[in-house]
């Protein structure tokens, strides 16, 4: 592909004290997708996307954005978009006031599209930034988000403290606004489930290391859960990659990585096994575990050398 | 529109922060100085009257630069803003408003003096040490105060920025020490009558340039600190 990558980046590494943010990450990212970026909270997902932003600054690696380096670079940076999850407001601002300086650095700021999600959030313009409610400080943060229309825009779970019918105008917006001005969305969450459907490429974060890095599209019914009798299910799962065990008596529920055929599929119904397919939320969990589990057994060998 | 000028519109969205405040302070002050000092005469006081309320909004600048820091800092990084353009607009904004500051100092001197001291012999913007002056040294000498001031705030604050804590206990712990050796030096060497007739010989020029030179100083370690900053 000769295109550009919107984001790039080549064994990025960052490391708090003893903690390993970041450990040689390498993605790249093409442009006009919606990216889901997902794992645990202290995952690294708002380190990388602050390397990515030049708000802060690896240990080692490189990060691009349309190929340039965003740090102290204003023509790439003014490209960007990113409302941290904890972001700060100067002390005096009031709502609209973020809104209006927003409006002055963001080139594609569009003010009607933000007002309408100010009447959909049902926002008080005229309270101080400092008194909002968690939700309503979110709900700032995602519209300065959409509205500024930002080539490469980070969403860093804009949804805490938002409800239910919040969080899917959000949702329901994006996707509206994303089909008319296609750009690069990358959304960091831990509600995987919820966003599911909006992405059409999946990153996963564990300890600073990128453990899943796929098109959504084959990421579901990647993985299968067979349940049935003991027996049947370990005669039908054999050979292929296990990413869960739970067992009930005599039944047993094996998730497996696999895309199974049509013809084994007859063959399990057959069998009286019961296929349902794991859901991204539940393939995440149970990666990031699994990894977590690795993780422990190299560090223990390690221990023991 | 440059980005950097767009940094100076943002910090002025809330005027009342920057413009409001500094002028209540200094009306407040200048009439609070005026009706004690006709108090004074009612009461029967006698020669010139001295007031220091001029310098009431210089200190607001101190803490102005500390907190066009603090809270506009983290704002700006999330309007990708670079942390240069950050830097040059908040200085330019304020090199701005104190050269207008400075500017109206220097007015009211000349209205002071025409009305024989706001007609109760008084001394509030013209004081005598720095009205004896041009008025490009007066002007100056208030501008270089407002800005040092501002600079120290705005220091110290990058300081906390980068190495939070830490960094503003070192750097006052670290000032402390100098301040004490210094005295020291002067103690043990018994060379205070000295520094007392040096300290007298400042004129109001040569206290403009030593501070326009401390300025650009912190101005210059203000902008490295910045750098490698992070919200």
């Amino acid at each position: 592909m000769s295109e550009t990558p919107a984001i790039a980046t080549r064994a990025l590494s960052k490391t708090y004290k003893d903690v390993k943010a970041l450990d040689n990450v390498g993605l790249s990212l093409a442009p006009n997708r919606i990216y889901g970026l997902l794992g645990r909270n202290g995952a690294g997902k708002t380190t990388l996307m602050s390397i990515l932003t030049g708000q802060n600054f690896a240990d080692h690696g490189t990060a691009e954005i349309f190929g340039h380096a965003p740090f102290e670079h204003d023509p790439t940076l003014a490209r960007l978009c990113f409302i941290r999850e904890s972001q700060k407001y100067p002390d005096d601002f009031k709502v609209f006031q973020a809104f209006h300086a927003a409006a002055l650095f963001f080139g594609n700021w569009e003010e009607e599209l933000a007002q309408d999600l100010i009447r959909a959030f049902n926002l008080p313009v005229k309270r101080r930034i400092k008194k909002l409610s968690r939700g309503q400080l979110s709900a700032v943060g995602v519209i300065i988000g959409m509205a500024s229309r930002a080539d490469i825009t980070f969403f860093d779970e804009p949804y805490l403290g938002l409800d239910a019918v919040a969080r899917q105008i959000f949702y329901d917006r994006l996707v509206e606004d994303f089909a008319q001005h296609p750009r690069t969305i990358v959304l960091s969450s831990h509600l995987i489930d919820e966003v599911a459907n909006l992405l059409e490429h999946v990153i996963v974060i564990d300890q600073g290391r990128i453990i899943i890095d796929a098109e959504a599209e084959e990421l579901q019914g990647a993985a299968v859960t067979v349940t049935g009798g003991a027996q049947k299910v370990e005669e039908f799962i054999a050979g292929y990659p296990v990413i869960h065990r739970d067992a009930l008596g005599s039944l047993s529920s094996i998730s497996i990585r696999a895309r199974l055929s049509e013809e084994q599929r007859d063959r399990a119904r057959a069998q009286g096994l019961e296929l349902t397919p794991v859901s991204l939320q539940q393939l995440v969990v149970r990666s990031t575990l699994n990894s977590q589990k690795n993780q422990e057994q190299t560090t223990e060998r390690q221990a023991i050398k | 529109m440059s980005r950097i000028i767009k940094v100076a519109r943002m910090q002025l969205i809330n005027k009342w922060t920057f413009i409001g405040i500094p002028l209540v302070i200094l009306a407040s002050a200048f009439l609070f100085t005026l009706a004690i000092w006709y108090l004074v005469r009612r009461g029967g006081g006698e020669g010139i009257l001295y007031g220091g309320g001029a310098q009431a909004p210089m200190w607001y600048f101190l803490a102005l630069g500390i907190q066009a820091l603090t809270l506009t800092f983290p704002f700006a990084m999330a309007m990708s803003v670079s942390r240069r353009s950050f830097y040059l607009g908040t200085l330019a904004l304020f090199s701005a408003c104190a050269l207008i500051l400075a500017v109206f100092y220097y007015l009211m001197g000349l209205v002071e003096i025409a009305t024989g001291g706001w007609g109760v012999d008084g001394r509030f913007f013209a004081l005598q040490w720095i009205a004896e002056n041009n008025w490009l040294t007066q002007i100056l000498f208030y501008f270089v105060l407002m800005i040092l001031l501002f600079m120290l705030g705005f220091f110290a604050a990058t300081l906390y920025m980068r190495w939070r804590t830490t960094g503003v206990l070192v750097f006052t712990i670290g000032l402390g020490l100098a301040l004490l050796g210094a005295v020291a030096l002067i103690t043990l060497t018994e060379t205070w009558p000295q520094v007392g007739r040096w300290l007298a010989a400042w004129t109001a020029a040569g206290v403009t340039a030593a501070g326009a030179g401390l300025a650009v100083v912190l101005a210059g370690s203000s902008y490295l600190t910045l750098r490698k900053a992070i919200v």
